[in-house]
């Protein structure tokens, strides 16, 4: 199958301006500006196909949004090259953002002052919509969004949520192979969230759209997300499954046991006591070097047990881990 | 073409229902505008009328140097109130102008409909009512020519102000901010307009012939118009460049401009 | 109090930080003031005094309106509203310092900020350029400061009950460019008040907007003595006291109003 988006040795770097100190700082600055080179994209290659349903994940500054603005052909590479849907796509603008769309969660892409229905019939004119296409894709849309509460309100009145559902539908009107979602979840409360998550796998299992998702919340990715691309400092550090992912990198579990008397060492090999509360033990032990099963074995023999429970690392641990530990680096 | 045309109608004709919403508030604001823009004008009138001429012009005569300026100015301001600096800046910081990127419409065209404001309409009133005092008070040896040069001249200005607030726009791609210095051409270009330009040192109106020439556009031309001697010796020439500058000035602002999107893309914001 | 003098501070250090705005600001207030100069050499060409302003004083006019003009900020002052319309207002009202203050410091510390790097470098440059004229005592320079601060009370207290109309409406705007219009035509900004007929030119001394910008260039120029000094510094104390007065009844009304419907 043709990879629908195809980043080949992909940079990008900014000057970063020093600004000369004082009033006439201010003047000269206008004349002779110091800067220093920074490497927001290096070197980056990746492959994406159609249907595909990706999570571009990396801390604040790791190059997520200069990849995504390279992709949407607002900027320009400094070099290397990049194709989307057979388009360059800083080259040919017009045609190629005819068949992307784009939903970025901090601000929104519809009129301000406009009712959410008037905004949205300015999009069919925009991308020329045919008509019959639009009704359907609106009713449709409608339906699964809940937008008709909100259809006649300015959107400036809109709840964060609200606005954000108006925004996806408004990015998929024009029926777009491919979407970028860019934090589509950020500041929504756990049902809306909900809501736009399920929206966001209905449009990739039914239309098969390809979606390319940016977020920091990383239960957005391991609700939806099979592939998951990790970028830090200008490098592409993980591309791979979820699963893959978590099951190297979130090798820590933890084990929790009430024991049915006190001992005063409750030791066991390959696992290390993390907190003790009379009784009540947790333990850290990695995956790699015991079973859980093995683990709870050894513990029953030494030691009589009142209850246990076995728990894996919340995944936002194990990308924290990734990020702050540097685990992917070699 | 015509898709594009019949987009940016639609896009206004939003604007323009949604700033008409409250009909009676919009009428009160056009109005208020006209008469504090119009208290200008007075107020030179009841100065000048303790003097009696202005560089050897009458109070009608500079009535319709003043009037075009601010009639044009009013026309420009509204048609091309999205390239309003003061305006533009904000846009290109908070994204949108990222999001007009991306859609599949041309993006001039674009930023031409992102905004309308129609409470210009005070200026334009006021810049007309100005116009139409110098007419009654100033004696025009009214020729086919003469007449004809009116709306000539109206449409050039247009461009010229229409050309600074693409220059002005533009910059703010650089600069993030407004640059308060571009008022100095713009408001202050339609300030001096609005007299006869020998009044002022030489070193403004070098400026104001050579990096913004204003001048071919008000001074001269109505040197023409009222057949008034030219105290600085220009060739009668000068009188009929105003197309030729306006026309000019926006093919080079729109270059610039078009420069400054591709630059744009490839530093980012 | 500490507080009041903490906001004026923090306000004035930041008012230095815009660097670039304020030369910009300060190069287009210069060129403004040359035009308007130019206009008045040629209005008067060998006419050195009318109505009692002389030529020089007519100039030095046109240098001291555009040198204020950003001390003031008499034309282009939306901040507080803006605070009300994102919904800053609701910690600014929980301060522990009176709103009016609150906004008072900071507007002097922005007044003070653009005086420093604006106005006076301003009218340096300008008096390079023209023969301009500067008070002559020690004690015409303690009333001209005397009226600045007063100027700049009046000035304030209008702007505040300007803003405040926010409180009540979506497009306090409209209200904001109207009312800034006013004090724009009536604060003799434009043309020298002394060079209008003289029943307009004693209404808009009335004013509180002549108060705020003739009066103070008057003390300046030396063309204002005895009982009409006295009057104009009368004039903008009637005015600082209204404006601060009814600013308190409007913003408690405001508050009130805010507090029932939540904003």
């Amino acid at each position: 199958m043709e990879a629908i988006i195809k980043a080949d040795r992909l940079s990008k770097d900014y000057k970063i301006y020093k600004d000369h100190k004082g009033y006439l700082g201010a003047l000269r600055n206008l004349f002779d500006r110091r800067f220093t080179l920074v490497h927001a994209v290096n070197d980056v290659s990746f492959k994406i196909y159609p249907g595909e349903l990706i999570g571009y994940i990396g801390p604040n500054g790791a190059g997520k949004s200069t990849t995504i603005k390279m992709l949407t052909g607002l900027l320009v590479p400094t070099s290397g090259e990049v194709q989307v849907n057979g388009f360059v796509p800083w080259k040919d603008r017009k045609d190629y953002v005819k068949h992307i769309g784009a939903v970025f969660g901090q601000r929104t892409t519809l009129w301000w002052d406009l009712p959410v229905r008037d905004s949205l019939d300015l999009l069919k004119h925009i991308y020329e919509i045919p008509s019959d296409r639009f009704k359907q894709n609106l009713n449709s849309f409608r339906e699964i969004l809940e937008l008709d509460s909100f259809m006649d309100t300015p959107v400036r009145s809109l709840s964060l949520g609200q606005r954000m559902r108006a925004d996806l539908c408004a990015a998929l009107l024009h029926d777009p192979k491919l979407i970028f979602l860019d934090e589509p979840t950020i500041g929504l409360d756990v049902v809306a969230k909900q809501r736009v998550r399920e929206f966001i796998q209905f449009i990739n299992a039914k239309r098969g759209t390809t979606i390319l998702l940016t977020t920091h919340d990383t239960a957005d990715i391991a609700k939806l997300c099979k592939r998951v691309m990790i970028i830090d400092h200008g490098k592409i550090l993980y591309d791979g499954e979820f699963d893959e992912l978590i099951k190297y990198y979130g090798g820590s579990r933890v084990l929790s046991v009430e024991f049915a008397e006190f001992y005063q060492y409750p030791t066991i090999d390959q696992a290390k006591i993390v907190q003790r509360d009379g009784v009540n033990v947790i333990y850290s032990f990695k995956r790699e070097n015991i079973s859980a099963s093995k683990l709870i074995h050894q513990l029953s023999e030494k030691y009589r047990i009142r209850d246990l429970e076995v728990q894996d690392q919340a995944i936002e641990d194990v990308i924290r881990d990734i990020y702050e530990n540097q685990l992917l680096y070699n | 073409m015509r898709r594009n045309l019949s987009l940016l109608f639609r896009l206004l004709r939003i604007q323009i229902r949604s700033q008409l919403q409250y009909p009676a508030s919009f009428v009160m604001e056009v109005l208020s505008q006209a008469m504090i823009l119009g208290f200008f004008f007075a107020a030179f009138a009841l100065t000048l009328s303790q003097f009696g001429d202005i560089g050897g012009w009458t109070l009608g005569e500079v009535a319709l140097l003043w009037g075009l300026a601010e009639f044009s100015f009013g026309m420009m301001d509204m048609v091309f109130s999205g390239f309003d600096y003061d305006a533009f800046g904000p846009l290109v910081i908070k994204g949108t102008f990222d999001q007009l990127l991306l859609r599949p419409v041309n993006i001039t065209l674009q930023v031409l409909g992102s905004r309308f404001v129609l409470r210009r309409l005070g200026k334009i009133i006021e810049g007309l009512i100005i116009f139409i005092i110098g007419l009654s008070l100033s004696n025009v040896d009214w020729t086919l020519g003469r007449i004809l040069y009116i709306p000539v001249l109206i449409l050039c200005q247009v461009l010229f102000f229409g050309s600074l607030f693409i220059f002005g726009a533009t910059t703010t791609f650089w600069t993030k901010e407004r640059l308060e210095i571009l008022n100095v051409f713009t408001y202050g270009g339609s300030e001096i307009m609005s007299y006869p330009m020998h009044i002022f040192p030489r070193a403004i109106r070098l400026l104001f012939s050579f990096v913004v020439p204003a001048i071919f556009l008000s001074y001269f031309p109505m040197i023409y118009i009222l057949d008034k001697p030219n105290p600085l010796n220009m060739p009668v020439f000068t009188s009929f460049l105003a197309p030729f500058i306006a026309i000019s000035m926006f093919w080079l602002s729109l270059k610039f401009w078009r420069f400054g999107i591709k630059n744009y893309q490839s530093t980012g914001s | 109090m500490n507080a009041f003098f903490a906001t004026i501070h923090t306000s004035f250090r930041r008012q230095l930080t815009y660097r670039a705005a304020n030369l910009s600001g300060l190069f287009t207030n210069l060129m403004f003031g040359f035009f308007r100069a130019a206009v008045l050499i040629a209005l008067y060409q060998e006419q050195t005094s009318v109505n009692g302003l002389s030529i020089r004083g007519a100039i030095t006019y046109a240098g001291l309106t555009q040198s204020l003009i950003g001390v003031m900020s008499f034309f282009h002052w939306y901040d507080l509203m803006h605070t009300v319309y994102d919904g800053r207002v609701g910690a600014d009202l929980l301060r522990p310092i009176n709103y009016f203050s609150y906004w008072l410091g900071i507007d002097i510390g922005r007044a003070f900020g653009s005086l420093i790097i604006r106005g006076l470098p301003l009218f340096l440059v300008f008096s390079f350029f023209y023969n301009i004229i500067l008070p002559e005592s020690l004690i015409q320079w303690s009333l001209f400061a005397l009226s600045i601060v007063f100027a700049l009370l009046i000035s304030f207290s209008w702007r505040f009950l300007v803003n405040l109309a926010s409180f009540w409406t979506p497009n306090a705007l409209g209200i904001g460019r109207f009312a800034f219009g006013l004090s724009w035509i009536f604060s003799g900004f434009y043309f020298p008040l002394a060079l209008f007929p003289d029943w307009l030119a004693n209404f808009c001394r009335l004013t509180p907007f002549g108060a705020s910008l003739y009066f103070p260039i008057q003390v300046f120029i030396g063309n204002i003595r005895g009982a009409e000094l006295l009057q104009g510094f009368l004039i903008q104390i009637f005015w600082i006291v209204t404006l601060v007065i009814f600013g308190h009844i409007i913003l408690a009304q405001g508050v009130k109003k805010l507090v029932i419907q939540g904003g």
